[in-house]
């Protein structure tokens, strides 16, 4: 292969590579068969999307949507508490958040804030549900292998620059509990792997997944290429006429390679950033993927991902000790998530970067399910508390979540949808759905309502019947409320 | 290729283009030379004689091309044969045509009338020839496909033939009323239904149903019996194709007939006919066994079969493979590994005549290996995994162990169909599901899963579909689905419509009623009665889709594609009948089926190569097997076998042997909760008091996640630093009557809080009384500081030490090596590991929903897997090390070896050559590790060709 000169070039180069590769390589070509029927065009308003996600039920009224603060103290009752932290105030005027989220609430006036998301009605609680729920748009089980939002937008839309794969997830392992449901849903199910998660669940090493072998030289790693290339070339490989199949495995070996020996995968590596800038960031793995989110951002990722960990009990997943585990997890995502926020606004990448930070529930002190549904507690609350450890949100509550957006056409300083002061704290102003979350973010993104491939037989759209529309009022369209 | 034969092919490839121009010219010189004969223009006289000229020379082009290329692209067939015949003819007269001009003009002939009837007959086979040519190229039936009577017609049901023939009579007999009636549903099947049924029924019609029909829409009744005109149905079909209120849509009308056929129906009276019909094709559910025929040369059944087919598709018998190609393809076929060189070299020597044969048989009796490759196909099949969605809510169980022991018992396969219907706890899983907690869409209760997968695996057909409404693919509708679902249910189902209910309950029903009913009191009873309904000779259905998987998986195409669509047209149905019908014969035997297939000689064809996947899609002739790539389980049971063991632990473990130590390290709590382990050094005590007595043997093994040092009574004995080793030592020596310590300092790597374990077992065997066994469990006491080393006492005071947490064995699984007997050599085969990354990245299916096939081409995931995965790079670092260890220096030795044991030949010299200059003349493991990452990633090797 020749010596690739410049950045510029290379790029060229992948770009041939990778459109001729897609052309020619959807793997599961012989199962789908692409968007039939009219499609409409939608003006894009992001090329990138970063989804903040909050695993394990995050609780509204705890963070971005707090009620009547009542002080921990023995013997209080479990039914006055509505929320554990005193509101402060943030940048956009009336808008209140949770004590220990300033730093968010300091960019709200770049933002918008959805205050009335009601996630399904699955039942007896299982997180991995919910989630699948979430990322999916579909409610498991399902009898065809439904695709990640983000292999959705990997497949309809490349990746942006071709040295950086297209869906990125960050921050999640799979060696804990319920690990078998988080790989259902991190998966590009049908649209084949191609499309499927590139999956860095330590941000600090992200390098590793796109340089050399740990521990071989760069003169090593090309000698090695070489002499493949030499051994199909000697062996007369190719002279049994060309395959598809052969094909297709000489031209991914070509391609990986081309990516690993490319000088852009310097993207990934967190080394090089200044030590204060590193520092803003790491409040542990969450806060260093909000770092090399920021990275891959600037420098053409199109789908990143990063995840306070899922582990049953942990994390948002709070089922005693709420209030301090809450302060905890602010800690943990206040300061990078601002700091993502003001860097990509000032470099002009918020522009077109959608950012989007949601979980896929929230949970209260009482409710578990919703009201009116009888779903089986986890949790026992008792009636007084004598105990710190019962202060706080520790039952599963499907009603009244938060979702913040940042960027990317989303209209500054809006809040959309409202829930009740009183416990209900239910959504009570513009209830919002996972289909027209995810139908605003491919809005944004300019993919069609309506995209949709047939599966054994089936029309599998985006959302599910291709029924779902976006949020207009999201992207500075007149609000029209609905309750 | 050689030089001149592409430019010939290319050549011939220029026929499609230039012939076109002796048409033109020889059809307007015909044209022409009649101008001049009617209006006497002479003008054109010498404008006509060069197109002539031209036109007969690139006649004779035309020719010569239209000639290389059916010898270069190998065309054959009646159909060519003819074009070109009638090619050569043409070119032939247009020559003659041309000589006849040329002497009239020259005066030999006193006018130009012979000429003229020359050109006249040329221009006639251009005719021909160009038509021929056409059906080539568009298929026979291009032209008369739509003609009255042709093909595309009669796939619309011959409205046509029916309305003339009704249109003659008066009265209509109650056959013909039923003809009629049926007809016309078709039509609004095809038409209507999309928005009138019951999945979707505007203006609150349906006419899917007899019920619907009467009913009418929201306008009251569509027909007026017996009156046309005064039917709003009629009314709405003929209005003009502009008309807002048109039916089907604006801009979409009915055909003439069919509008005509509606017409004479509503005269007629409109009568509704109670047959069934049938909108999409269907395989006839029993088989045709189809007589062998005696005309061919060929002695085994299957290419007695081919040799028919072959003759008919105009195709000569390709030459089949050479010995190391049939060996690596009947290895990988039937046990999923390599051959060894010995076994090679054995089998190319051997001048028996049945060797191929009788390796087929010695290789379908290695029943674990069999079992091991075959493992995976079945589990893809029936959904089965170690590990998945649902086990961590007890929605979901394995059959392993059934599945297992039937492979290897060679069960025969309507036994083992049987079981999984009507099933034991061994197997119910299968029609269990997967259920996950909570509340579940309609359409995904376990009860319709167990349809769906029934449907899917064992019948080949889509029940998903119908799973919420009828089908948009198939005949089947909401009704059999729920009737077959119910089989499996508790309690009388609901129907439910796209997750609604519609207030009508199931009738217990099997998709296909006649082969036996199935209604009974009891869940038991009616599974046990659909157990034997489902394994009838009768449900030829059951045996086709098993018999082409089969086919499939030998041949890399199956007779009828996809796999689950077993309505499709196979593209031999002798062949597919034939081999389900031989295979019900031989009891169902699943190894008969494949050894039939495996000792044809149609097995053993040279693979064809096929430029674009479309080719294998539709429109496929069989010329040969297709090029297949090792399966994510062979390339890595291939590696563990040339390179060094990819994977060391299983999650099942067919020699049974249970391992009693548990994997333990020291409790970490945060909140209240069990925590992942956090990197760093953790300390394990152990005491224990053992008697008298002379140790003939104290044989220790361990493993730890991630490093560790064992010391016993004080003394560093054992160092290790990795999981997938065991470690074994003899620890005799060491140990005192009495009490004794063993002591590990355990390190867990990493920068994150990770999974760590310490897994010891010792048997101590003394030479007379019984053995003494201590093994890692929660008996033993851990922490995760001390100081100085008096904690490795055995007169330590261990407090503020905690019992050990049993971490179990999910992240480990079971290792295959940690075992008192010697297992030397042993890795573990990829079937029976759980799922892996590295498996997944290569297509090892999650087997959340069944999988019939796996991608056949390779993706950019898979390639940077393979090109900087830390998992694949670190098993070929290993197996230089062994490597480098056991041939020194000599690579030379390191090459030959390694070409054997990958490709299971010798190099060529060019290969060696450059093998041997990149390894260099002193070999280090770096430059090894390079060579078998070469090696492995060979299209060679990573074929079965």
């Amino acid at each position: 292969m020749e010596p690739i000169n410049s950045r510029r070039d290379f790029i060229k180069k992948m770009t041939a590579a990778s459109l001729a590769a897609s052309a020619t390589s959807l793997p599961l070509a012989s199962f789908l068969s692409s968007c039939t029927g009219p499609t409409s065009e939608i003006s894009s308003t992001a090329d990138t999307v970063i989804l903040l996600w909050m695993a394990g039920g995050m609780a509204h009224t705890e963070t971005f949507d707090p009620k009547a603060y009542v002080p921990y103290e023995k013997g209080v009752e479990s039914k006055r508490i509505l929320s554990t932290f005193p509101k402060i105030p943030t940048a956009v005027d009336g808008l209140e958040f949770s004590e220990g989220l300033e730093s968010i609430g300091s960019v709200m006036d770049k933002g918008a804030i959805i205050r009335s998301y009601k996630a399904a009605d699955l039942g007896h609680i299982l997180h991995t549900r919910h989630q699948y729920h979430w990322h999916t748009c579909y409610e498991p089980p399902q009898s065809v292998q439904a695709p990640h939002l983000g292999a959705w937008i990997a497949k309809e839309l490349g990746p942006a620059n071709p040295v950086i794969p297209p869906f990125i997830s960050m921050g999640q392992r799979f060696t804990m509990g319920e690990a078998e449901e988080l790989k259902a849903f991190h998966t590009a199910g049908f649209l084949g792997s191609e499309f499927g998660p590139f999956l860095i669940p330590d941000p600090s090493t992200g390098l590793d997944s796109v340089k050399p072998p740990q521990g071989m030289s760069l003169k090593r790693f090309e000698a090695r290429y070489k002499l493949y290339k030499e051994l199909v070339d000697k062996g007369g490989h190719m002279e049994q006429g060309s395959d598809y199949q052969r094909e297709s495995l000489m031209r991914s070996m070509e391609q990986s390679y081309r990516l690993l020996n490319s000088p852009e995968s310097k993207v990934f590596d967190l080394s090089e950033e200044p030590k204060e800038v590193y520092d803003t960031y790491n409040t542990g793995r969450f806060g260093l993927g909000c770092l090399l989110a920021k990275r891959l951002a600037m420098n053409g990722g199109r789908f990143i991902s990063v995840s306070t960990e899922y582990e049953p009990f942990l994390g948002w997943d709070t089922h005693e000790n709420g209030h301090l585990r809450a302060r905890k997890m602010k800690e943990l995502i206040d300061r990078p998530i601002a700091q993502l926020i003001r860097d990509l606004d000032e470099s002009g990448h918020l522009d077109r970067t959608l950012i989007i930070l949601a979980s896929e529930f929230s949970r209260d002190a009482i409710m578990e399910g919703r009201p009116g549904e009888q779903v089986k507690d986890q949790v026992d609350q008792p009636d007084v508390i004598e105990d710190e450890k019962f202060y706080g949100m520790h039952r599963h509550f499907t009603d009244g979540s938060s979702i913040l957006m940042w960027g990317g056409g989303v209209e500054k300083g809006l809040v959309y949808g409202k829930t009740a002061d009183e416990r209900p704290c239910s959504s009570i102003e513009n209830p919002v759905v996972i289909d027209q979350v995810h139908q605003s973010i491919y809005h944004a993104l300019g993919i069609a309502p309506e995209t949709h491939y047939t599966i054994e037989g089936r029309p599998f759209y985006t959302t599910p019947d291709g029924s779902g529309l976006p949020i207009l009022d999201l992207f500075g369209k007149p609000i029209s409320s609905k309750t | 290729m050689s030089e001149i034969d592409w430019v010939l092919k290319l050549l011939g490839r220029f026929h499609p283009m230039v012939v076109h121009f002796p048409i033109g010219l020889l059809v307007i010189a015909l044209f022409l030379e009649l101008f001049i004969v009617l209006r006497k223009n002479q003008g054109l006289r010498q404008g006509v004689n060069w197109m002539v000229y031209c036109g007969g020379f690139f006649a004779l082009l035309s020719a010569v091309l239209g000639y290389l290329l059916r010898v270069k692209d190998e065309y054959s067939g009646d159909l060519v044969m003819d074009h070109q015949y009638l090619g050569i003819s043409t070119a032939l007269l247009a020559g003659i045509t041309i000589v006849l001009l040329r002497y009239s003009l020259r005066g030999k002939f006193k006018n130009l009338l012979y000429y003229r009837i020359s050109l006249l007959l040329t221009v006639a086979l251009v005719g021909f020839t160009g038509h021929l040519g056409g059906a080539l190229t568009h298929g026979e039936d291009y032209l008369t496909s739509v003609l009255p009577g042709g093909q595309e017609n009669n796939q619309q049901r011959n409205s046509g033939d029916l309305l003339a023939a009704l249109s003659q009579t008066d009265s209509l007999s109650l056959h013909q009323k039923e003809q009629l009636s049926v007809e016309v549903r078709a039509i609004f099947a095809k038409n209507c239904y999309q928005c009138h049924s019951a999945n979707k029924n505007k203006g609150e019609l349906i006419l899917s149903t007899k019920e619907g029909f009467l009913a009418g829409g929201e306008s009251g009744e569509v027909v007026t019996k017996g009156h046309p005109a005064k039917s709003e149905l009629y009314r709405r079909v003929t209005l003009s194709p502009n008309d807002e209120g048109v039916m089907p849509k604006k801009g979409k009308v009915l055909k003439k007939e069919e509008i005509a056929l509606i017409e004479l129906w509503i005269e007629q009276g409109a009568h509704w006919s109670d047959q069934e019909v049938k909108l999409f094709p269907e395989a006839p559910l029993a088989l045709s066994k189809p007589v062998l025929p005696t005309s061919s040369d060929q002695q085994h059944p299957i290419d007695q079969l081919i040799d028919v087919y072959f003759d008919r598709e105009g195709l000569e018998w390709p030459d089949v493979v050479d010995d190391r190609t049939f060996m690596k393809r009947a290895y990988m076929d039937a046990i999923g590994l390599l051959p060894e060189p010995a076994a090679i070299e054995q089998f190319v020597a051997d001048t028996n005549p049945e060797k191929r044969s009788l390796l087929v048989d010695a290789l379908l009796s290695d029943t674990h290996n069999y079992t091991q490759n075959w493992l995976s196909f079945w589990n893809d099949l029936l959904r089965n995994d170690y590990s998945g969605t649902g086990f961590i809510t007890g929605g979901r169980r394995q059959i392993t162990d059934w599945l297992y022991s039937s492979l290897l018992s060679n069960k025969p396969y309507d036994q083992m169909v049987k079981e999984l219907v009507n099933p034991t706890k061994d197997s119910e899983g299968f029609i269990k599901g997967i259920e996950w907690r909570g509340v579940v869409n309609s359409s995904q209760r376990t009860e319709m899963q167990a349809a769906q997968n029934i449907g899917q695996s064992l019948l080949g057909i889509n029940v998903k579909c119908a799973s919420c409404h009828d089908s948009f693919v198939s005949n089947l509708t909401l009704d059999q689905t729920y009737g077959f679902a119910s089989i499996f249910a508790d309690s009388v189902m609901e129907l439910n419509r796209c997750d609604k209910p519609i207030g009508k309950m199931a009738k217990v029903n099997f998709i296909y009623p006649e082969l036996g009913e199935v209604e009974a009191e009891s869940l038991k009873e009616r599974l046990s009665k659909l157990s034997t309904v489902m394994v009838k000779k009768e449900n030829g259905r059951l045996y086709r889709t098993i018999s082409n998987r089969f086919w499939d998986r030998l041949m890399g195409r199956g007779i009828v594609v996809p796999l689950d669509e077993m309505d499709n047209a196979p593209w031999d149905a002798d062949l597919l009948d034939w081999l389900a019908a031989d295979f019900i014969d031989s009891g169902s035997d699943l190894k008969h089926l494949m050894r039939q297939v495996m000792t044809s000689k149609t097995y053993q064809l040279k693979s064809v190569s096929y430029a674009k996947p479309e080719q294998v899609k539709d429109n496929y002739v069989f010329e040969g097997p297709l090029v297949r790539r090792l399966s994510a389980e062979q390339f890595s049971d291939a590696i563990s076998q040339v390179v060094s063991p990819v994977f060391h632990a299983v999650e099942y473990n067919p020699s049974g042997e249970r391992v009693i130590a548990k994997r333990i390290w020291h409790q970490e709590i945060e909140f209240d909760r069990t925590v992942l382990p956090k990197p760093g050094k953790r300390y394990f005590r152990r005491t224990f008091e053992l008697p008298q007595g002379e140790i003939a043997e104290a044989l220790a093994m361990i493993s730890v996640d991630h490093s560790y040092i064992l010391y016993l009574n004080g003394q560093p004995l054992m160092k290790g630093q990795d999981w997938k080793q065991v470690d074994k030592i003899d620890l005799k020596k060491h140990l005192q009557a009495g009490k004794n310590i063993i002591a590990i300092e355990g390190e867990n790597e990493g920068s994150i809080a990770n999974p760590a374990g310490v897994l010891f077992s010792m048997k101590i065997h003394y030479e007379s009384g019984d053995p003494v066994e201590i093994n890692s469990d929660t008996s033993w006491k851990t922490t995760d500081k001390v100081e100085g080393d008096t904690w490795l006492a055995t007169d330590y005071d261990e407090e503020g030490w905690r019992p050990a947490k049993d971490y179990g064995n999910a992240n480990w699984s079971t290792l295959v090596r940690f075992t008192f007997a010697d297992q030397e050599n042993q890795f573990a085969r990829a079937s029976l590991v759980k799922q892996h990354p590295f498996l997944s990245t290569l297509g090892r299916p999650s087997r959340e929903i069944v999988t019939t096939s796996r991608e056949d081409q390779a993706t950019l995931l898979q390639a940077l897997e393979l090109t900087n995965g830390q998992f694949f790079n670190g098993v070929l670092e290993e197996g230089a090390q062994e490597w480098l260890e056991r041939y020194g220096a000599d690579s030379e030795r390191m090459v030959d070896d390694l070409f054997l044991k990958s490709l299971g030949r010798s190099p060529s010299k060019k290969e060696k050559g450059v093998l041997l200059e990149a390894l260099g003349s002193h070999p280090e493991k770096e430059q090894l590790q390079d060579v078998f990452w070469t090696m492995m990633i060979l299209p060679e090797f990573q074929f079965i060709n």
